[in-house]
């Protein structure tokens, strides 16, 4: 037996398999909505099933902050770890990869492999760090579209993606409305909101506050660990929800033993942060966590347009906003309001509330229902 | 009231509002199930359409028909409605079944033009019959579970529905009075004879 027999995800009928990413260099000047220019940038990517004939069929997928390009399948036949949306994407799932040709990119600013604050500014032959322009949600899709037009992609069947991933929908629809047929804003606002915006600052000032951080010019290979770690536990807390967290944990002890008397590990719930806070380290850049929190931060569609009614006036595409009970980040009530804002311009939009315990993350998880509402969605002609 | 289930029966009412609509006009479906009524508008009548129900897997099934539809509280969705947006509201089979009756009708007419309300007349002589004969809770097409499987239930009857918009100032400008059977006529007596009634009301 080799390890291909082995890897569930290699075998297992409706699963992608083997991806591979590619990279999409754009070699023209870039402006960013801050007013900076860049000479160009790159974008990597993935790309699963085919474009069809009349390449009407292509899904985009638009990921959350701390996400990136590699949203289905596995890079190897000893890969353990697919792709973020694994349970979503594929051949018979609900974003059917036999039926659509599905894109995701990662955003412009990342630190996987698409330009960000990490890269060689090519002017000064060292990292931008700091020096690096803002960017916004907005650029982030008017990067996406180029790649788009690279791709030879004439419109877009849908644009679908959850939280940050859910803002970039929305200015899809907004920015490029005869370019998009369908959106999907799963668990996201129109308009990051003051709590939101809290939590985003104390990430950032656990980052800025380390000293390891050194203004932004930190060693590629040091850096502010020990902030992004502990930014990244505190905002994991806000895509779980307390009952789901209890259910995961309770008050479960590390070793199953008793209290131990220390502030090392004792509960299950602080072995899990951890954890989350050191994996995080090894593979997201300090510099990029403050760019796109501040991203979010900077999203507002009511206020860049004059009101939500005013940014929804030209969209075209039909909508299916989706939000989750337990979602405390963006709760229910800020999906509603994108509904609201879409009817009241008489467009085609459908609002859905999956009940679900896992609290923002909820869009992540397997879910037969939220499963059939996207499916649905997607097919129906 | 009858308990054989035609289609036809489930249908009728439906084809006696949609004659009501003026085509290319807007309409709001309060309780809109699976959407079928307002598929129906959508491409007999090219209406701007939105269903609101409060169950997921009837939305799904809006989804499915390409019918918009807002899943939740009705009254938290016409809310966020300026006055007259809509030409009409259509509230059939849900009157019954609503928390605050007469706030959401007043809503409802605020909202648009005219309202559609179609509602089951608790009045007519089988149901008088069953509830005295019995003394049970009155089984209906509508609402078919037993007490303790159905949603809570306000039995109203043609004569409560009219004392209702006299009390309020609400015209009724269209009545049409449907027998037993959903289908032919009810032609006198309808506080009596009639199994299903059709108001639209204007303010």
């Amino acid at each position: 037996m080799n390890d291909a027999d082995e890897n569930p995800l290699l075998t297992r009928k409706g699963e992608i398999g083997l991806v591979r990413y590619q990279d999409f260099d754009y070699d023209d000047p870039f402006t960013f909505e801050d007013g900076q220019t860049i000479p160009g940038f790159r974008l990597r990517y993935e790309t699963y099933g085919r474009l069809n004939k009349k390449r009407d069929n292509t899904v985009l997928i638009c990921h959350a902050l701390s996400g990136d390009h590699h949203c289905a399948g596995v890079y190897s036949i000893r890969d353990r770890k697919p792709g973020w949306w694994n349970n979503m994407i594929g051949p018979g799932k609900p974003i059917d990869t036999e039926r659509f040709f599905v894109v995701c990119s990662n955003c412009l600013g990342g630190c996987q492999g698409s330009t960000g604050p990490a890269s060689i500014n090519r002017e000064t032959g060292k990292p931008y760090n700091l020096d690096f322009p803002f960017v916004t949600i907005g650029d982030m899709v008017r990067a996406q579209k180029l790649l788009m037009d690279h791709l030879e992609i004439p419109e877009l069947h849908a644009v679908v993606g959850g939280s940050m991933g859910g803002m970039q929908v929305l200015q899809w629809a907004i920015e490029y409305p005869s370019y998009v047929r369908r959106i999907i804003p799963l668990a996201t606002t129109s308009r990051h909101g003051a709590q939101s915006i809290a939590f985003n600052e104390v990430g950032r000032q656990a980052i800025i506050q380390d000293p390891e951080w050194r203004g932004g010019n930190y060693d590629p290979e040091a850096g502010p660990k020990v902030g992004l770690a502990i930014a990244r536990m505190m905002a994991h807390i806000t895509y779980l929800s307390d009952k789901g967290m209890e259910r995961k944990f309770g008050r479960r002890r590390r070793d199953g033993g008793d209290i131990n008397f220390s502030f090392d590990v004792d509960f299950e719930v602080e072995r899990y942060l951890r954890y989350q806070g050191q994996s995080f380290i090894n593979r997201f850049d300090a510099n990029t966590y403050l760019y796109f929190t501040r991203a979010l931060d900077y999203f507002d569609l009511p206020a860049t347009y004059g009101s939500l009614e005013a940014a929804f006036r030209d969209v075209s595409a039909i909508a299916l906003v989706i939000g989750f009970t337990s979602d405390w980040l963006f709760p229910p009530e800020q999906n509603r309001e994108i509904v609201h804002a879409l009817l009241r311009q008489r467009k085609h939009a459908t609002y859905a509330e999956v009940p679900m315990d896992f609290g923002h993350d909820s869009f992540l998880v397997d879910a037969p229902n939220l499963y059939r509402l996207i499916m649905a969605f997607l097919w129906e002609q | 009231m009858s308990t054989d289930k035609t289609p036809d029966k489930r249908t009728v009412d439906m084809r006696i509002i949609s004659e009501w609509i003026e085509p290319n006009s807007s309409v709001l479906d309060l309780g809109c199930g699976r959407g079928v009524f307002l598929e129906y508008l959508i491409k007999t009548k090219s209406v701007f359409g939105v269903g609101v129900d409060w169950d997921l897997d009837k939305v799904g099934s809006c989804i499915k028909r390409g019918v918009p539809a807002y899943q939740g509280d009705l009254a938290e969705l016409m809310k966020a409605f300026p006055d007259k947006f809509f030409d009409r509201v259509v509230c059939s089979r849900t009157v019954q079944e609503l928390i605050n009756p007469s706030a959401v009708l007043l809503e409802a007419l605020r909202l648009a033009d005219a309202v559609t309300v179609g509602f089951l007349n608790y009045g007519h002589w089988r149901n008088r019959l069953h509830h005295l004969t019995t003394g049970n809770h009155i089984l209906t097409e509508i609402n078919p579970h037993e007490w303790y499987e159905a949603r809570p239930t306000h039995p109203i009857s043609i004569a409560e529905f009219e004392s209702f918009c006299a009390r309020h100032n609400i015209t009724v400008t269209r009545r049409v009075y449907l027998g037993g059977d959903w289908e032919t006529p009810s032609k006198r007596w309808h506080n009596l004879l009639c199994g299903y009634a059709i108001f639209e009301m204007k303010q």
